[in-house]
Order: structure tokens, then sequence, then C-alpha cells
């Protein structure tokens, strides 16, 4: 009998036909004959205090069924896979697209007339951008809580020891910048009622949070909630969080009519989250051999208006601030605070790639300090089996990283010929 | 608004309607003809999700008016299977691994046969080049070129065989 | 001048959320004909995970992987498999699967062992068949299914998993942040144009660590995809503010890399087997782009003899940071 049959089998993806036919169906290819066509209004302002809002005349247009602001939210006005701090629609705009009201009419040209109609009348509050500004005693809150979310060490032996006993020292500030997924597929969605259960089919990459945070939303108990997955143009950490699951609910709970919402690509760039962009600051010990004594590194990320996963993209940032390398001394802060820029989420690698950016700059420039390699400095500096994290963690099974980077070299070697010279 | 009366051949159909002029071809594809295969992923002919076969180019269906078409033939990707049958170009998408997420590949697909017609043994940099306008964000592109590659060959030896 | 460089960098990533709890979970049914349904939360947005899960059901049911249906990603009828994130659903969702299998497997294995009166320790199933040690016993899966069905027992399996992890400390971090995780090392050439500032990359090697590749061609395609995003990444992609507004909201201003801009990727698979993966799987999803800008950052330090401390490098960054040092050196 062969050991595996299936494992280790490229087998053709199972969603494949469908896909290279044209018959899969994305949520926005989904039609509901009578389905409400949504849209919402989005604050051009960053930061405000809603004092009044005024739909009369946006009511009057001829097809507009209903329009929904924060006082029609039926349960609690709040989500979050971390912490519940945005609201589905808000009396307190926290950035530049914000969800203000969301109308619901027969047509697209019904409701973009109706939007234009609504009157909001906003209190302005002092916006603040910029990240070192947000992180002062003196500033403003953006939430109750203050703006820094959430701050994230680990700590492992004595760095300033260490510092002092090196042959390198090596500081280096990094940032990066804020990235949009850019998935194929913009948010879309239908909701209706079956009897007395709301459907939801949108495009997610996590149902099961959906269906707790609209729950909660809505006030429903979550038995009387079902969200479906629709075929699913991309995600990278974008659809995680909620987008229009929110206010398709609200739309086809109050009004009992089925409804049907799809962002345009500009929608989908102001109103989803981003790669938090990151300012990280990198101290690198080393001896004269280039073995790696201590890593200092202060890192912040800038989480905009929501949370989203901007604290598990900072702890995770931390965790892994040293790279795949045994540190004897480490002393890492990562700091997640809110500005009033659009919201920072999840997004492939949860702060990981700013990292490596930072970490494997710094190996470089240590590995010039002390006239070796890229190559061997790394070589001299990974993890093995039984090496300790920075967390202390002791990797004892699958530690795959030596037998990628001598295979990744061996590869290099007989692909890029003007690369030997670098071995030298 | 006055209506203009449509005459178009969709996958070599023959259709006639009565639209607003104002709308685009994806518009009618998708919302009035019920052929979703064709995306709309930008809305300003940069993404490529559109794309659908206007006689024998390759255009975006979001930056063409209706109107335009009319007295035309357009193929969407819904036009190449024959009788539930896979064509050659899909086939060869499925053996490579050339779908991910799905939404860009009808409008690769499409990119793919406009190609071959032209151009019927490409260079791998004719491949890139004939689906630069077709965006794609799960694959990185390899398995797409793999699969153009690999219809190329089938239907050169499809062609083979009807000949001899 | 076009200068060439290269460039090195390695990553590691921690499967599934850090720290805390995550987990996933599985129904299986295993019906009178011998093909199986399975339920399960995990939502697939185009990463491939319902093929790889129903290969793992198909493998563990001994059944090929044509007779498996997965549902999934509905939340009146699968179970909650947590987020399609954190490179996690391979390793998490996998374990569910192969756990709810498993389950099912053991009751037919029960029947079939009292059928041909072998201890069941001897008893598999396999290519649909019942094995005997390494032979065939020549009774089919379905023959058993049918027993089963014919002493009143359904087919019907569950499973969840979560993978082991500890809290950390909160003054010092310390604990067990992931059960497991994945690694790699890209090497990247690229080639910088000291006139315009554009550069080219011209190929990359990706070696991947991701215990067993349950679907090689899959895992291929992950780290062929996550190479573009992150030369977008190092290169093209910014999401530019004015004041707290986005000025790039559309793909004619907001860049990402066309066909023409990703070179050959040389991917390599590394299996470095995991012991509590589901038969030794891992990760790939997130690795496959976390060290692509840091090698390309660094090919381009190499070819210009410059340090960029600042991402995207944008032509105007590099033309700065020549000019700079050319008026360093002439002082």
């Amino acid at each position: 009998m062969p050991e595996y049959n299936i494992i280790g089998k490229s087998v053709q993806r199972i969603d494949g036909p469908r896909k290279v036919s044209g018959e899969a169906q994305y949520a926005a290819d989904l039609d509901i004959p009578g389905a409400l066509c949504l849209k919402v209004l989005r604050s051009k302002v960053a930061h405000a205090l809603l004092q009044g809002i005024d739909t009369r005349e946006a009511l009057k247009v001829p097809g507009v069924v209903g329009i929904f602001t924060h006082v029609d939210i039926p349960g609690i006005n709040s989500y979050g896979i971390i912490v519940k701090d945005q609201p589905a629609l808000t009396n307190r705009v926290r950035f530049k697209g914000d969800a203000i009201a969301l109308v619901a009419a027969e047509d697209e040209a019904s409701a973009n007339k109706a939007l234009r109609l609504i009157k909001v009348s906003l209190q302005d509050l002092s916006p603040i951008y910029d990240i070192r500004e947000a992180m002062r005693e003196d500033a403003p809150a953006i939430h109750e809580t203050g703006n820094i979310l959430s701050v994230y060490k680990v700590k492992k032996g004595d760095v300033e020891s260490a510092f002092k006993q090196a042959d390198v020292v090596i500081p280096g500030s990094y940032t990066t910048q804020r990235v949009e997924h850019c998935y194929i597929e913009t948010e879309a969605g239908v909701a209706y009622m079956d009897n007395d259960m709301l459907v939801i089919k949108a495009g997610t990459q996590n149902p099961h949070y959906d269906r707790r945070d609209v729950a909660r939303v809505l006030g429903l108990a979550m038995n009387k909630l079902r969200i479906i997955q629709t075929t699913t143009g991309g995600g990278f950490g974008g659809k995680l969080d909620i987008s229009v699951q929110c206010f398709l609910g609200l739309a086809a709970l109050k009004l009992g009519r089925p409804v049907k919402i799809a962002y345009d690509r500009q929608e989908s760039f102001v109103a989803t989250g981003k790669r938090h962009p990151f300012f990280i600051d990198y101290i690198t010990a080393a001896n004269r051999e280039g073995k790696l004594l201590a890593v200092k590194v202060r890192i912040v990320g800038d989480t905009g208006a929501y949370a989203s996963y901007g604290p598990a993209t900072l702890l995770r940032a931390a965790v892994h601030a040293t790279g795949p390398y045994e540190v004897p001394n480490v002393d890492i802060e990562a700091f997640c605070v809110y500005t009033n820029n659009p919201f920072s989420g999840a997004m492939r690698g949860f702060g990981t790639p700013q990292m490596a950016f930072a970490c494997e700059s710094q190996l470089d420039l240590v590995a010039q300090a002390v006239n070796i390699s890229p190559l061997e400095i790394r070589r001299r500096n990974i993890f093995q089996k039984g090496s300790l994290t920075a967390t202390q963690q002791k990797l004892d099974v699958s530690v795959g990283i030596g037998k990628t980077l001598e295979a990744a070299w061996e590869k290099a070697l007989q692909v890029m010929p003007g690369l030997g010279d670098e071995n030298k | 608004m006055a209506q203009f009366h449509l005459e178009m051949k969709v996958n070599g159909k023959p259709i006639a309607l009565d639209i607003d002029p104002g709308l685009r071809l994806l518009d009618v594809l998708r919302d009035i003809l019920h052929l979703t295969g064709t995306k709309e992923g930008c809305g300003e002919g940069e993404c490529g999700a559109c794309s659908v076969i206007l006689d024998d180019e390759l255009v975006d269906s979001c930056l063409i008016l209706a109107p335009q078409a009319h007295g035309r033939g357009v193929i969407t990707i819904e036009g190449l299977a024959l009788n539930g049958e896979l064509d050659p170009y899909q086939q060869a998408f499925l053996e490579v691994g050339a779908v991910q997420c799905g939404y860009c590949t009808p409008g690769m697909i499409l990119a793919a046969r406009v190609l071959l017609n032209h151009n019927p043994k490409p260079s791998k940099q004719d491949i890139a080049k004939a689906i630069s306008g077709n965006l794609c964000r799960c694959t990185g592109y390899a398995k797409i070129v793999q699969g153009i590659e690999i219809a190329a060959s089938l239907k050169e030896t499809k062609a083979g065989v009807s000949r001899a | 001048m076009k200068k060439r460089g290269y460039g090195i960098a390695n990553m590691w990533y921690g499967i599934g959320n850090t720290a805390n709890p995550n987990p996933s979970g599985a129904f299986v049914d295993f019906l009178d004909d011998g093909t199986a349904i399975v339920l399960t939360g995990c939502a697939d947005i185009g990463q491939g995970s319902s093929t790889v899960l129903a290969q793992i059901a198909a493998e563990t049911l001994g059944i090929c992987v044509e007779d498996v249906v997965i549902v999934s990603a509905d939340t009146e009828v699968t179970p909650d498999a947590g987020a399609s994130s954190a490179s996690r659903q391979t390793y998490v969702s996998g374990n569910a699967v192969r756990l709810a299998a498993e389950n099912v497997r053991n009751q037919v294995i029960a029947i079939a062992a009292e059928l041909l009166n072998i201890p069941t320790e001897t008893v598999s199933l396999s290519q649909g068949e019942i094995w005997n040690s390494d032979k065939s016993s020549g009774m089919s899966i379905k023959e058993i299914i049918n027993k089963c069905r014919s002493k009143g027992i359904l087919t019907l399996g569950h499973g969840s998993y979560n993978p082991v992890t500890t809290e950390l400390d909160p003054e010092t971090g310390q604990g067990i942040p992931y059960a497991t995780y994945a690694f790699a090392t890209q090497v990247s050439e690229i080639e910088v144009d000291t006139e315009t500032g554009i550069v080219e990359v011209k190929q990359i090697v990706a070696a991947h660590d991701v215990g067993t590749a349950i679907n090689p061609q899959n895992v291929e395609g992950q780290i062929e995809g996550g190479c573009a995003m992150g030369i977008g990444y190092a290169l093209l992609e910014e999401v530019i503010l004015k004041d707290g507004e986005i000025q790039n909201p559309g793909m004619s201003t907001y860049l990402i890399p066309t066909a023409l801009d990703v070179p050959e990727i040389h991917t390599i698979i590394i299996e470095e087997s995991e012991i509590s993966g589901p038969y030794g799987a891992k990760g790939v999803g997130e690795p496959a782009l976390v060290p692509t800008a840091a090698a390309i950052a660094n090919a381009v330090a190499d070819a210009l003899g410059i340090r960029m401390y600042e991402l995207p490098l944008t032509p105007e960054k590099i033309i700065a940071a020549i000019k700079n040092r050319k008026e360093v050196e002439a002082i």
C-alpha cells in the first residue's frame, strides 16, 4: 500500500471548473428580483461630532424606501474582532470615510440622489494624522481609552550590558507605508429574510466572526442570523473585518425586503482596512564573528481610526522582531496607536513583512561591519533544533530555516551567474 | 430618456434589446443578459476583469457604451465551453493551477484567446504583454502564463490533427 | 547606468493566532455509497483551502478526492472554523477535518475488523477498499458502510482542533505564542537604472518550509503570488494620504504589479514535517510574501552601495539617495 494516495498530489482545485467557465457566483453576481440597492453616506471630514442629520429631503426622492442612521441600530452599535470600537453607523466621525447613513432605494440612481440630499451637521474636532502627535500625553483622545491602544513587550536577558560588550552596535530607523489589499473583487453582498431568519450572503474571510458582530449590532440571537460566504475574489486580510454585512442586515431586517450592496473600487479603498504603516527603531549588537548578542526594537504602528486587527498585528510584529535568529538578549516594545487616518487592519503577514524589512536590513549592515557575507551572517545566527526564541519558546521540531537557506542559496548560485561574487 | 435599440450577437446568439443608451456594455451583459462571468473590478479600464471579445479585439466592457456594440459580435466567458465541455484554454488553466480566487480568470482566458488568434506561437514575453492589462492579485501570473503556453500547444496539436 | 544587485532575506512565521485560542471544527458524514460530505466553516477565499481539506478527508477515509464534497462557510450548517487568516486553515482546520474523518474511519474499521475477524490495528482504509495490513481484503468500504447501516450505525464524525499555545507574560512576553512555525529564505536579483531610479526585479528564488505540502501546485501558487505582492510592497504600492484623505483610491493611481512586473520565480518546497500538523503540514499563505520586500531592499543596497530605510523604494527616492551620496562625496 502506498504511503499516501492523495496527500502530496497536485489534484485540481475543486472550485476550478466553475471558475474557468464563469459559472461561479461572487456576491455581486447574485440576482434577487426586487432587491433594493444600498448606498452609504460617508464622512468627508476626519474628526467630528455628529450634531444632527436631516433626511427629510432625501426621503422624498422617488424610489427611496428607507434611510438609516445611528439611532436606527437595534442592538449595540459597535463591532471589532479584538476591540469593539467601530460603529456600524456613527455619531462621531473618526476618519474620512466613516459611515454616517445608509440609503435603501429601488435603484442606484435614486439612492445616489438621496445621498446628496442628506444634510449632516457636524461639530469639528481637531484631527490627528501624525502618529507621534497622537502619542503625546496632551493629545485629544480619539477613543475614550486614549490613543495608545496597546503596548506589547518581549524582554529577555540584559540588552544594555550586551551593548557594552558588543564589538558592533548598529542602529537603524525604518518606515513602511500604508498599503491596500487590492483584491480584484470589491466588497459586496445581498440579504433577505427567510421567514424569521436573516440571511446575509457576502464575500468574507470569516463568516462565524461576522455572525457574532452582526448579531450584536442588530440585537439578534445568533441562531436567527445566517451568514453564507459567497465565492470570494481574494481577501489577503482585507475581508476579515465587517464591511457590508451590518448594512445588509440592518436594511433587510428593518424593511423586510431583499437588499443588495456592492462597493465600487473607490469605496473599497476609502472604507476598508489597510496594511499598517510602521515606524521601527532597531538596534542590533553583535560580536566580531557576527554572532548576534542583542536587539532593542521599538515599533509604532498607525492603526488609524479603529483597532481592527491592529493589536494582533503589533503583537505579532513584536514576537517576530528578531527574525528567525537566536538572540540572547532582547528588548522589544510595540505600540498600536489610533489616529484619524483610515483604519489599518490585517494584511498578509500581520506586521511581519515590515519587521523583515528592518531586521534583514540590519543583518546586512552587521555583516558589512564585521566583514562577512550576508549569507554567512545568516548561517551563523539562524534557529537550529533546540533554539530558544525571544519569548523563550524552545523549537523542537520542524525547524526548516537551515534547509531553506542552503537550498535557496544553491539554487540562486545556479540561476544567478552574477551572484558568485557575493559569496567571497 | 430615449431608448436605444441594440442589436448584437452575444456568444453567437442574436440579441435585440431596447436599452438606456448610457449603459455600459458591462451593464447590459451582467444586469440584463445575466452573463455574470464578466466581472467588474475597477470601473476604469485598469484591471481587465470585465474583458470581453468585441469582434476580434479584447476590450474592457466597462469602458464601452452598449450602443458601441451595435451590429457587432461579443464573446464572453460563457461562450467558450461547447455543450458543457471546457475549451482548451479553460482546461489548461485548470491543469496548471492558474486559478486561485478566480475573479480575473474569465478576463485572462479571453485575453489568451485573442492573443493566440493573432499569434499562435507566443513567447513568454508576448504572453506577459498580452495579459498586462489584466490584473491578478493571487497568482503572481506564473501559472497563468504557463496555462496560456499549454493552451497554445494544445491548439496547435488540434490544428495539426484537423489538417491531417 | 544599470547596476545589478543581489539580496537575501529569511523569515519565520507562527501559524495561527498569537497566544490566543483559535479552534476549528468539522463534521464528516460518510455515506452509503462510499462518498463523503465534509462540513467546515473554513472560507476558501481563493487560497485553495477547500481542495486541501478535501484531500485530507479523502486520504483519511481511503476514498478518492472526487468522492468528497466540501460544504463550507455557511453559519447555519457548518461549524466554526475561525478565520481564513494567520496562515492557519491548512494546519488548524486541516487537523479538525482529519480528526472528524478519523472519528468516522474508526467506526468503519471496527465493523470491518469484526466482520473479517481480525484485530482493528491491522485494518486500514485505502483506495475505496478495506486493507488487512498491506493487502486488500477484497471488501469495499461501501460494503462496510452498508453493514454499519444494517446494524443501525450512522457513520458520522466530528472533530475540533485548537493549536497548543500559552498566554504571554504581559511584562516580558515569555511563553508559547504559536504551536508551530513556517520558515523561508528568498534571494532576489535586481537591476537599478541609476538615471531613472527604476528597479527591475530579474529573478527571485523562494525556498519555503511549509511542512508537508498537501498540494504542491497550490503551495507554488501561494509562493508565486506572495512574491508578486511583495514586489508591489517593495517598489510600487503606497496609499497616499493628505490630511487623512486617500489621494489615490483607484487602480489607475494605485498601481499593483502586472504580468510585466513579475519575473521568473524559482520556488523550492522544503517539507520539514510538523508532528502536530495534519499529515505533517504547516502553512504557506502569508510566509510567501513576508521576506520578499526585505530581499529586494537588500539587493538594491547591494547594487547601489546605499542603504534605503523607507518603503516603497520608488524611483524618486532612489534618485534622491544617489544624488545625496554624490553631494556627500563632493564635500
